[in-house]
């Protein structure tokens, strides 16, 4: 059955809402240099000034703009969240297709080890490897790609183990395609909405636990995170910064969150007509 | 099709992931740059540390020796349940541990029952009603909520009812020097229980809420329930003896699956409410860079994780026999 992941998404309000979200969040880190007037790392002159003009969520505790650092945490979110929907699915999609292609011992090696690799929650590996070799974003994007491939794997060795068997892949080998073309032409546009909807699912993955790594103070002091600038913003609960400070942060995120988790439920809805939404278990996130 | 996850295979699995654990924490300090006693307890520990005490932990590491006696003197540490000595703390890692982790298992359990109470009774009143405005008011709220991440749930709690209104205490599990006895104590613990518990329930129960409402809606034509209808039973005992106590197989499973992930977000919510159980010894940790005491904190978190699931994968089986000739 084909199932076109684009109409599902945009007949479907609730995708809808996700993507709007989404679009706000994609135009605030496009923009963000338009959008203020000072670098992120500028020093104001002022610290705790509450929102003005100048500084429409006024400036933090080393005297930052918050609205700069907001809009260029975005920039840093979207890209973990890309690179990481990329670089894992694709890591999934090559160990999982060549398994069910290929088969034997090299088959089950790889699902071997991808068993037992989901049985560790990957945040736990990566607040340990994370909290002696403090990552840079690049590095980030690396690790968490590394630790959230092996469960999309799974899926689609199984897919692809019963799509080989299927009427129009059958009639291709018949006539001598080699597996490079019936992967290319025939099992590949077949995967597109689970290929998909397994990118918003690392995406929103790779959002919880780079936000979660900033949060505990382990990530590169360098990198401008929604989730360091809550864990900044913690500690001065007792004044009024919270209300455009550690307020603002934390809903930039969890829209971020929401709105990947709204897009994937919708997918997954289409995709599975029993409507049962299923996640990796153990993990950081919820969809 | 043959499913390799359970049976004795699984009980591999989890043996080659606590194996990775554990291989991690031995070859990340000894790979970082420099002395990999800096490495090993942070640079901090070291200030205060003498020269015999420097000496007499080289050779407990047999830091001298080959990477092999290392790795024996690492295992039989272990073996022995060593976890390091925590200079933070200035105490045996496991004894600081086993200090934290009651803290834990309290906010775990509590929310974990809360949330599967609530989250099967409104699956039920949900699924009973699909399509009504109940039942998909209900789908949304929730899982909107769920989206959030628990750490920010945890901080708009606190800074809702905690900081704005007062209602409750910002940190700690209890009140400190309150020197409360019996039910005092009781009441005094239970108000600082509710912040944390209420985050991690109103992102918890969207899960099971779903899973129930799923069923319900799937079993709702099925024969029985019709059967039940037709010789009179009760609106109430259709929805719960009949259809709720057939759909609590998936909820249970889904709930024992669901546990790790549990545990990893009480971790955060107790950083954010300064609740003393592990979570909040995993911030310090961190933050002191107590590198035994963090190795310690992972290893049992993972542990734990695993013993959860295998019991899970047990259960599972026990519950439905349908699993045991299915795959």
């Amino acid at each position: 059955m084909h199932i076109d992941p684009l109409r599902a998404v945009t007949s479907d309000r609730l995708a809808l809402t996700g993507l709007a979200i989404l679009s706000v969040i994609v135009l605030m880190s496009v923009l963000a240099p338009v959008l203020t007037f000072f670098p992120p790392d500028y020093y104001t002159g002022q610290i705790f000034s509450p929102p003005s003009a100048s500084h429409p969520l006024g400036t933090d505790s080393v005297g930052q703009d918050i609205w700069s650092r907001l809009l260029f945490g975005a920039r840093t979110t979207l890209l973990v969240a890309a690179s990481v929907a990329i670089l894992s699915t694709s890591l999934s999609f090559l160990v999982g297709a060549s398994s069910a292609l290929i088969g034997g011992l090299y088959e089950s090696f790889w699902m071997r080890f991808v068993d037992a690799m989901s049985s560790i929650p990957p945040i736990i590996v990566m607040i340990l490897v994370a909290a002696y070799i403090r990552p840079n974003l690049m590095v980030m994007i690396l690790l968490i790609s590394i630790l959230s491939w092996p469960g999309g794997a799974r899926i689609i060795r199984s897919q692809v183990l019963s799509l080989k068997e299927r009427g129009h892949v059958y009639a291709s080998r018949t006539f001598g395609a080699s597996w490079g073309h019936i992967l290319k032409s025939h099992i590949a546009p077949e995967l597109g909405p689970l290929l998909t909807a397994m990118m918003i699912r690392d995406a929103s993955r790779a959002v919880f636990m780079e936000a979660g790594m900033g949060f505990l103070g382990v990530s590169d002091p360098m990198i401008i995170s929604w989730g360091k600038m809550m864990q900044q913003a913690l500690e001065f609960t007792y004044l009024d910064v919270w209300k455009w400070w550690l307020l603002p942060t934390g809903l930039a995120l969890s829209l971020t969150l929401v709105g990947l988790c709204f897009i994937g439920f919708s997918l997954e809805a289409a995709m599975d007509p029993r409507l049962m939404p299923r996640s990796v278990e153990g993990d950081g996130e919820k969809c | 099709m043959k499913n390799e996850r359970f049976g004795g295979a699984s009980i591999i699995n989890y043996a080659i992931a606590l194996a990775t654990i554990f291989s991690l924490n031995f070859i990340l300090p000894r790979l970082m740059p420099g002395d990999p006693l800096h490495a090993i307890y942070g640079d901090e520990a070291l200030v205060a540390m003498t020269p015999e005490m420097e000496a007499h932990l080289i050779r407990q590491f047999a830091l001298d020796k080959t990477w092999m006696d290392q790795l024996t003197a690492y295992l039989i540490g272990l073996l022995h349940g060593d976890l390091g000595f925590s200079y933070y703390y200035r105490d045996q890692v496991t004894t600081v541990i086993m200090g934290a982790l009651p803290w834990t298992v309290l906010l775990t359990t509590t929310a974990l029952a809360l949330a599967t109470v609530i989250g099967v009774i409104l699956g039920i009143e949900a699924g009973s009603r699909r399509g009504k405005l109940l039942d998909s008011g209900l789908v949304a709220l929730l899982m909107f909520l769920g989206g959030f991440p628990m750490f920010f749930m945890g901080i708009l709690m606190l800074l809702i009812f905690g900081v704005s209104l007062g209602w409750a205490p910002l940190s700690g599990a209890v009140t400190p020097y309150a020197g409360l006895v019996g039910v005092d104590y009781f009441l005094d613990l239970l108000h600082h229980l509710v912040l944390p518990v209420t985050a991690l329930v109103l992102v918890l129960v969207g899960d099971t809420f779903l899973i129930t409402r799923n069923t319900v809606v799937s079993m709702l034509g099925e024969a029985f329930i019709l059967t039940a209808r037709s010789i009179g039973s009760s609106e109430f005992a259709v929805k719960y003896a009949h259809t709720g106590r057939n759909s609590l197989l998936p909820v249970v499973t889904e709930t024992g699956m669901r546990i790790p992930h549990l545990l990893i977000q009480t971790l955060f919510i107790e950083i954010v409410f300064s609740y003393p159980g592990i979570g909040l010894l995993l911030n310090t940790a961190l933050y002191s860079r107590d590198y035994p005491l963090l190795q310690g904190i992972l290893l049992l978190v993972t542990v734990l994780v695993l013993t959860v699931n295998l019991a899970v994968d047990i259960l599972y089986r026990k519950l439905d026999p349908r699993v045991r000739y299915a795959h």
